[in-house]
């Protein structure tokens, strides 16, 4: 399988992430319950992920509240920043993990910056609408389907300027971009373990610091008697049993990211995102391709999208069709009836996958020679 | 040298002491908090073995680690606490 679909998840993790995962299993029992080897063992492994990404995301191995995925962590951000009603701005690239959560609370959404690929009127959209105040913002650091990579560090100093508390949605980004929680002064920053940082699934990460309020009440093995939940990190939202197998590889993932550096990473991807919007467009796709992009483009084959989805499966080549969980973003784009045809590379992107789908590309029948 | 206990609220923060006060060159393990040292119930704590305390603790202080309380060894082996 040709697999291009690591804006859903990374599928070819390295080999230490899964020896990690069944090495957990076999070793840990539950972490901060109990004082025996297995639990010890099962607290260590966890603090070690803790460590790792507190390292990579510049704060403390305490602001690293360990979700099952980055829609978890975004919506105890939401949650705990945004009143019921309250007036909130997100940018016009946000995924259901944002918009859902905000629908719930019933927020006042005022979408600010359309235009793919432009700053500018990102940044401009972001300052008139901030300027209204806000009891929040929101925003993407990559567009899920665009690959748009947004001015975060722009719009993070915006928000600080005035005042307003910010969540960043670092789905698309962690792994690949500078992420840091200090130097960009967010509140907090979501991300899943299982894409770009080659954890399982079933893992991801919030970084704190701002107030927080659970989302999940119950055990964490800490301050017992009493019957509200601790009023410090990381016990505060991680209520229950954690994912220990899942973070154990988490950890790995991490660690290989450490090694191989992710300026590598977004080079590796980079050079196969441009190789594949150069052979899109020489088949006459249309192309969704900008400056500030990051390793996912989506195109319009001609066809129904799903339908080319499907005739590239059956080539072994995997993409994702459709709205891709975000129809603000579509929206933007004028794309939201048709769906686009998402290509997102990871970090082992190569010459030889890019060149299977674009091969495969050009059998579509739209595009049959 | 004798023995004493740091408690924490939680094990996160028990396990950055252990990193801070290994990296400062103290000799301490991770264990669970004893049951009445820890009025809210269920702690961890790093169990050290060392000439004086203070020194540890001002290092976890440094390193803004938060700790509880800190419990010595006296020399009939009950253990008290100590404002430090």
């Amino acid at each position: 399988m040709i697999y291009l679909d690591n804006g859903a998840t990374s599928f070819h993790k390295p080999p230490a992430v899964y020896r990690a995962v069944e090495r957990a299993m076999r070793t840990c029992a539950n972490p901060g319950r109990g004082g025996y080897g297995a639990a010890m063992e099962a607290s260590r492994q966890v603090y070690s992920c803790r460590e790792e990404a507190a390292a990579l995301f510049d704060c403390q191995p305490e602001q690293i509240a360990l979700t099952t995925s980055c829609t978890h962590g975004l919506n105890i951000a939401i949650r705990s920043l945004v009143k019921p009603g309250g007036r909130v701005v997100v940018s016009g690239f946000e995924h259901n993990a944002v918009t859902r959560p905000l629908h719930a609370l019933q927020a006042e959404i005022h979408v600010a910056g359309r235009k793919l690929f432009d700053w500018e009127d990102t940044l401009e959209s972001f300052d008139r609408a901030l300027k209204q105040g806000a009891d929040a913002a929101v925003f993407t650091h990559v567009s899920n389907v665009f690959g748009y990579i947004l001015p975060v560090e722009e719009l993070a100093a915006l928000c600080r300027d005035r005042g307003i508390p910010f969540v960043i949605d670092a789905a698309q980004s962690a792994g690949a971009l500078p992420v840091k929680l200090k130097a960009l002064g967010a509140d907090f920053i979501a991300m899943p373990g299982h894409k770009g940082l080659l954890g399982p699934q079933g893992t991801g990460l919030l970084l704190c610091a701002g107030q927080v309020q659970p989302l999940l009440y119950g055990g964490t093995g800490s301050a017992s008697m009493d019957q509200n939940m601790p009023d410090y990190l990381p016990d505060r939202l991680e209520a229950g049993t954690l994912n220990v197998p899942g973070i154990a590889g988490l950890a790995e993932g991490l660690r290989f990211l450490k090694r191989m550096g992710t300026e590598q990473v977004f080079r590796t991807e980079h050079r196969q995102l441009e190789r594949c919007v150069a052979g899109l467009r020489r088949l006459g796709m249309e192309v969704f391709a900008g400056e500030h992009q990051a390793a996912t483009v989506s195109f319009r084959p001609g066809m129904d999208c799903e339908e080319a989805a499907r005739m590239l499966a059956e080539r072994n080549i995997a993409v994702r069709a459709g709205l891709h969980c975000a129809p603000f973003a579509h929206e933007s784009a004028g794309t939201l009836q048709t769906g686009t045809v998402r290509v997102s590379f990871g970090h082992d992107a190569d010459n030889t996958q890019t060149d299977a789908f674009l091969r495969a590309a050009s059998k579509l029948p739209r595009f049959r020679q | 040298m004798k023995f004493y206990f740091i408690t924490f609220r939680s094990v996160t923060f028990a396990q950055r002491g252990e990193k801070v006060l290994n990296g400062g060159g103290f000799r301490c393990t991770l264990q669970r908090t004893p049951r009445w040292m820890e009025e809210q119930g269920c702690g961890y704590a790093l169990r050290l073995w060392t000439k004086d305390v203070t020194p540890a603790v001002e290092l976890l202080r440094e390193n803004q680690v938060p700790l509880r309380k800190v419990y010595a060894q006296r020399g009939d082996g009950q253990l008290e606490e100590l404002t430090v």
